[in-house]
């Protein structure tokens, strides 16, 4: 299956932040949601893909070419939604998309207003009376306006409410329709991506953790619940984490089929959520520190 | 890249009425044409930089298919435009006004170009070095530092390059314009390559 992004051994250091020897892929023609805790270096990866910065070592690709000998080509072809505003305050959406529109070769006016119209975006006002919400809108319009093959969208769903956030991932839902285009969009509302998201990336702390198809984690992982004399050195071994209380104890496996015949009856598997997951992997690593 | 240069134009469109009553102004006080066109034009392109600093178009631009290359390259053939345009709307002005009694001449004319040019060459670079704020503070201590010294350099330059202002002031004006025009020109190109070199290393 062909990659649209691809990173390798990637390292950036920043102070107090590092994003660790992070290798991971994005497949062509289908949505990867990308999620971790505030700092694990979602932004930091982003905008790495964006090559809005450099990485110390590694290399990265993008439809597998590299920003070194193609950025224009690479970037004709992305759609970029961010989490902070990138427009003139004083400007009007009109006039932001006259600056943009020549930077296209492929832009379709036809396509920006059907988009205006839909998320019901005043094209005359000021983009600093737009909501956060709305600004989101407007970026997400002018992203999905000149044809790209490839929407990057870093935390397009935090500061919106909960209509339009179902309304946002019907809209993407609707794009990965016809054909073949690749969603990468990182998120902390993980409940987004029960959704949409066929593969789901994590990191935590600047590392990778997994890359899974979406079904996948559910087979993969569970919580267990059971008493608290089952655990011990070995079986602790067993989870990612675990929480202990009066009555027994919760944990995180990664290997649910081992842990079901390794209890049997003792003990209760649960599907797991995504933010079980980040939640007992964050609390691993701090134990494990 | 024309796409860049024609952005900066218009995102202040409505100053442009400003700029034209700030023109008028001087024209009333009778301030040099030369300077007018580098006060108008300095102001005009110092704030297209200010602009896009201030609401992060850095990341938009460098998200667009353009390279950081034609990002800075753009500012710098912009300037040049920009003060063209100047020069033709104050020197039209000037010719509506008083007709040719104090026209801009060529050597404004290169006076202005010099000006603007030697000052974004040596402001540029920093701006591309360091954030808007911390230029600000620099350039109120540079300034202070400028006032208080001035006396100073003027009098070391009188003492120590005596010979050399004795040998610039014994040139024809055609020698001492054909000069300055080389060098501001080298300074422009170099300046130039090393606001790319700064901007390509830049992080957003």
């Amino acid at each position: 299956m062909e990659n649209v992004i691809e990173l390798q051994h990637v390292t950036k250091s920043f102070k107090g932040f590092q994003v660790k020897d992070l290798s991971i892929s994005v497949k062509k023609g289908f949505v990867t949601g990308f999620i971790g805790g505030n700092g694990a270096g979602k932004s930091t990866t982003i905008k790495l893909i964006m090559n809005l910065l450099k990485q110390d070592s590694g290399s990265i690709s993008v439809f597998g070419l590299t920003h070194d000998t193609d950025e224009r080509a690479i970037k004709e072809r992305i759609g970029f939604v961010y989490d902070e505003n990138i427009f003139y305050e004083n400007l009007t959406l009109k006039d932001m998309k006259k600056i943009i529109r020549p930077a296209y070769k492929k832009w379709n006016d036809a396509m920006f207003h059907k988009y205006v119209d839909q998320f019901e975006l005043p094209l005359g006002k000021k983009i600093k009376t737009f909501s956060k919400g709305m600004k989101m809108k407007a970026s997400l319009a002018i992203a999905l306006s000149h044809q790209a093959e490839l929407i990057i969208m870093d935390e397009p769903t935090s500061g919106l409410d909960p209509v339009f956030r179902r309304e946002l991932l019907n809209i993407l839902h609707e794009l990965m329709q016809d054909g073949d285009k690749t969603i990468f969009f990182s998120t902390h509302i993980t409940t987004d991506l029960d959704r949409i998201a066929d593969y789901i990336i994590f990191v935590n702390n600047g590392e990778h953790v997994f890359t899974k198809e979406f079904y996948k984690i559910q087979e993969d992982y569970a919580i267990v619940k059971g008493p608290l004399d089952l655990l011990d050195a070995d079986t602790e071994r067993e989870f990612v984490a675990v929480q202990k209380s009066n009555i027994g104890f919760e944990a995180l496996t990664a290997y649910k089929d081992r842990v079901a015949d390794l209890f049997g009856e003792a003990v209760v598997l649960e599907k797991p959520t995504l933010e079980d997951i980040m939640y007992y992997t964050e609390k691993g690593r701090c134990l494990n520190v | 890249m024309f796409n860049l240069i024609w952005k900066d134009l218009f995102i202040q469109k409505k100053l442009i009425l400003l700029y034209l009553a700030i023109i008028g102004l001087y024209f009333w006080l009778g301030t040099p044409l030369f300077w007018l066109a580098f006060i108008t034009s300095i102001s005009f392109i110092m704030n297209a930089f200010y602009y896009d600093e201030k609401d992060n178009i850095n990341i938009l631009l460098n998200s667009l298919p353009y390279t950081r290359k034609q990002i800075v390259t753009s500012k710098y053939i912009g300037a040049i435009i920009f003060t063209a345009l100047f020069i033709g709307v104050i020197a039209g002005g000037s010719f509506i006004i008083n007709g040719m009694e104090s026209p801009f001449s060529w050597k404004g004319v290169l006076q202005t170009f010099g000006l603007v040019m030697a000052w974004i060459s040596l402001i540029f670079p920093f701006f591309y070095k360091f954030k808007q704020q911390y230029l600000v503070i620099g350039g109120i201590i540079f300034f202070v530092i400028a006032m208080l010294s001035f006396k100073a350099v003027i009098h070391l330059l009188k003492e120590r390059f005596g010979e050399v202002v004795q040998w610039f002031i014994g040139l024809s004006d055609l020698q001492l314009y054909s000069s300055a025009s080389l060098v501001i020109l080298l300074l422009y190109g170099g300046s130039w390559l090393l606001s790319m070199r700064i901007y390509e290393r830049k992080v957003f």
